[in-house]
């Protein structure tokens, strides 16, 4: 079942009078439980795409469909909900709140919608997620309390808190160490494993984009390489 | 409730800032709340002052034509007032019925105005009681028909020794010179800080020199048992005393208050008066005597207001930049919470509850400062001249803080604060998701 779906997806900026056509007609389709990659150069497009799936940008041509909806003519409210239940998100710089601790960071978006968890539920599931992503000991600091691989992680347990069909991270290595980058993909994909959530990922560093089963090469807006290698995927993890 | 928690630990993350802004708040807070517990306390005071001067929370007094066709202030003893005494006994503490006059008192080459008040002494028991004899004594002024109990300062000022003999002369109720002779019975404490005592005489001498009969008197004091309802009270002896006809007499606004410590003689209407058979009464009660007092107190009560809106306002604006400030340090954060399905409405909401709760804690730090500073000032004895004790209790500034106005003023800071971050708070929940994730704060 393809979770994510664009077809002939075109997305043009205006800069002034200037136009930049940073999608061309993309098309390309994401199955359930996917360990994406979305690859290339600077300016090719990659967070464009990632934008238009998230749900926080709409295309200018072509549709996207995310999880059987088509997102065009939805409004602020609607791809909100949508963005809410279906989507969580990792981003370069974490982006944790400041304000709130470790706990507090992982549980907060399921503190937005209408129908929550109980009580019980959501202390289970959100200590689940810390111990999987192995913060146990520090449920309780502050973000600037934290090393950067240890923000991501509470960042990867943030994204799938409210048990979202797909989860998008727009180069979550970019501000990391490789070795430390190394582990978050690792643990990305542990998480895609043991949940089976779809994880996108944008990437320069080919190291990384090698441990993604579904890999998709973008050159100047428009897709240049479809890869799905599902049984040499299943060979390395 | 998450936007509100938010809010809460938002207000901690710039200390220095929340602090100031706060500080601010409350300082508004602060002097409004002072000049309202002040005003209050002082409006309070001088009810209390006035009463005790006046003698009383409820007046009635009666006119009456003479066969001339002047007309006389004076009550004749009357069953339907008796009776109404006698209903309404519960609820009046204590009543007198005496005559007045504000004579010269003359000793020798000396003289001085002074207020004097005719008194039944055999009515009035508890009187005497309460008067502190400095000289002499109280016994005599129930032997000899004309002795006279004097305040202290009275007597200093005439030189005049205990047992001597002065000379009252006053105006009859008709208009006519009339002079007396009164023996110095005795010499009393002033009772009053703010100088007002009056002298006693018996009433039945003071009526036989005002021209009104032994039984005779011109005012009816009493004094309630619950100021809450003495409206209700002085309607009741109102309607109870109507003439048979008699139309409800409009109550004069402008009650003058004369300095000698008595009220009562309303301005004399220039209508032409169409003569009545019998005694007409009025009953006046303190509330109309302090109108005007509870006038000027509401003008400083509003300007008052108007300080604390300038500040407020003032305020607004550090509050609207401070929360503009905000918006761009914290755009990115309001990306992610958007991306993460946090709408619009709960980003404004973090803004203005965070608005309201920086004005609360200013609010609660205004009042906590109010209550020290009225705690200091109120146990501070002011030696103040005699005049301004009027405004004190027993030598002391006293606050009363009323929960409308405290109210009102809680109101207006939370009105504002809102008004302040409304336009940021919008603006935050206007930023679209992925400008606000681009964004490098
Ligand atoms: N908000 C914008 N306004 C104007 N042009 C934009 C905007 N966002 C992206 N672009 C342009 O669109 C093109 C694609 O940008 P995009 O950010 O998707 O590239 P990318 O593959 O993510 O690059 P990078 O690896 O540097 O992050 C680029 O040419 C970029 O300059
Ligand atoms: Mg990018």
């Amino acid at each position: 079942m393809a979770i994510v779906e664009l077809d002939g997806v075109k997305k043009v900026y205006y800069l002034g009078k200037a136009e930049v056509h940073a999608l061309r007609g993309v098309s390309f389709s994401i199955e359930k439980g996917d360990f994406a990659s979305i690859v290339g150069p600077s300016g090719s497009g990659k967070s464009t795409i990632l934008n238009l799936v998230g749900c926080i940008d709409q295309p200018t041509e072509g549709r996207v469909k995310i999880n059987g909806t088509l997102t065009e003519g939805l409004s602020d409210k609607e791809l909100t909900n949508l963005r809410h239940k279906t989507v969580g998100f990792i981003f370069q710089s974490f982006n944790l709140i400041p304000v709130l601790n470790v706990y507090e960071n992982i549980e907060f978006p399921l503190l937005l919608g209408r129908d929550r968890p109980s009580r019980k539920e959501a202390r289970e599931w959100i200590e689940y997620l810390i111990e999987a992503v192995g913060l146990a000991d520090h449920m309780h600091h502050k973000s600037n309390e934290l090393s950067g691989g240890q923000r991501q992680r509470v960042a990867i347990a943030r994204a799938l808190a409210t048990k979202p069909e797909i989860v998008l991270a727009d180069e979550p290595t970019a501000n990391l160490d490789s070795k430390t980058g190394q582990s978050i993909i690792e643990l990305m994909k542990k998480m895609n494993a043991e949940l089976n959530t779809t994880f996108i990922f944008s990437t320069h560093d080919t190291t990384i984009m090698s441990i993604a089963d579904h890999v998709i090469r973008l050159l100047d807006g428009l897709v240049v390489e479809d890869t799905k290698a599902r049984a040499a995927a299943g060979g390395l993890s | 409730m998450f936007t509100l928690k938010v809010a809460f630990r938002n207000i901690s993350r710039q200390r220095k800032r929340s602090f100031l802004l706060a500080g601010a708040i409350a300082f508004g807070m602060l002097v409004i709340t002072i000049i309202n517990a002040l005003t209050g306390g002082l409006v309070g005071n001088i009810r209390e002052n006035f009463s005790h001067a006046l003698g009383g929370h409820v007046f009635i007094t009666g006119r009456e034509f003479n066969e001339r066709g002047q007309v006389i202030t004076k009550i004749r003893p009357d069953e339907r007032l008796d009776q109404l005494l006698e209903e309404n006994a519960d609820r009046i503490q204590a009543f007198t019925k005496r005559s007045q006059a504000l004579p010269s008192l003359i000793f020798g080459s000396k003289q001085t105005m002074h207020l004097v008040y005719g008194v039944d002494f055999h009515e009035e028991d508890k009187l005497l009681g309460s008067l502190v004899v400095t000289q002499g004594s109280l016994d005599q002024v129930l032997q000899a028909e004309n002795a006279v109990i004097l305040p202290l300062p009275a007597a200093e000022r005439l030189g005049v020794e205990v047992g001597e003999t002065i000379l009252i002369k006053l105006e009859t109720l008709t208009g006519q010179h009339n002079v007396g002779e009164l023996v110095v019975a005795a010499f009393v404490e002033d009772q009053e800080q703010f100088g007002l005592s009056a002298a006693y005489v018996s009433r039945a001498y003071l009526n036989s020199l005002l021209g009104l009969g032994p039984h005779e008197y011109q005012m009816l004091n009493m004094f309630v048992t619950d100021l809450d309802v003495v409206e209700e009270f002085t309607r009741t002896f109102r309607e109870g005393l109507l003439m048979p006809g008699e139309e409800q007499e409009e109550e004069e606004p402008n009650v003058t208050v004369s300095v000698g410590g008595v009220p009562l003689e309303p301005v004399p209407r220039q209508e032409r008066i169409t003569r009545w058979e019998g005694t007409r009464y009025r009953v006046m009660n303190i509330n109309q005597i302090m109108e005007p007092v509870e006038l000027a107190v509401g003008v400083l009560n509003r300007v008052g207001l108007v300080i604390f809106i300038i500040l407020l306002l003032v305020t607004m604006v550090g509050i609207t930049n401070t929360f503009r400030m905000i918006l761009l340090e914290r755009t990115r954060e309001i990306g992610t919470m958007r991306a993460f399905g946090m709408h619009k409405s709960q980003v404004q909401q973090i803004f203005l509850w965070e608005a309201v709760l920086l004005g609360l804690v200013g609010c609660a730090a205004g009042l906590a400062l109010s209550g020290l500073t009225i705690l200091v000032v109120g146990n501070w004895p002011l030696n103040v001249d005699p005049s301004l004790q009027f405004f004190l209790q027993q030598g002391r500034i006293t606050f009363r803080l009323s929960l409308n106005d405290l109210i009102l003023n809680l109101v207006l800071v939370v009105l504002t604060s809102l008004l302040a971050a409304y336009w940021p708070a919008r603006a935050a929940a206007r930023l679209s998701p992925i400008k606000a994730l681009s964004s490098h704060t």
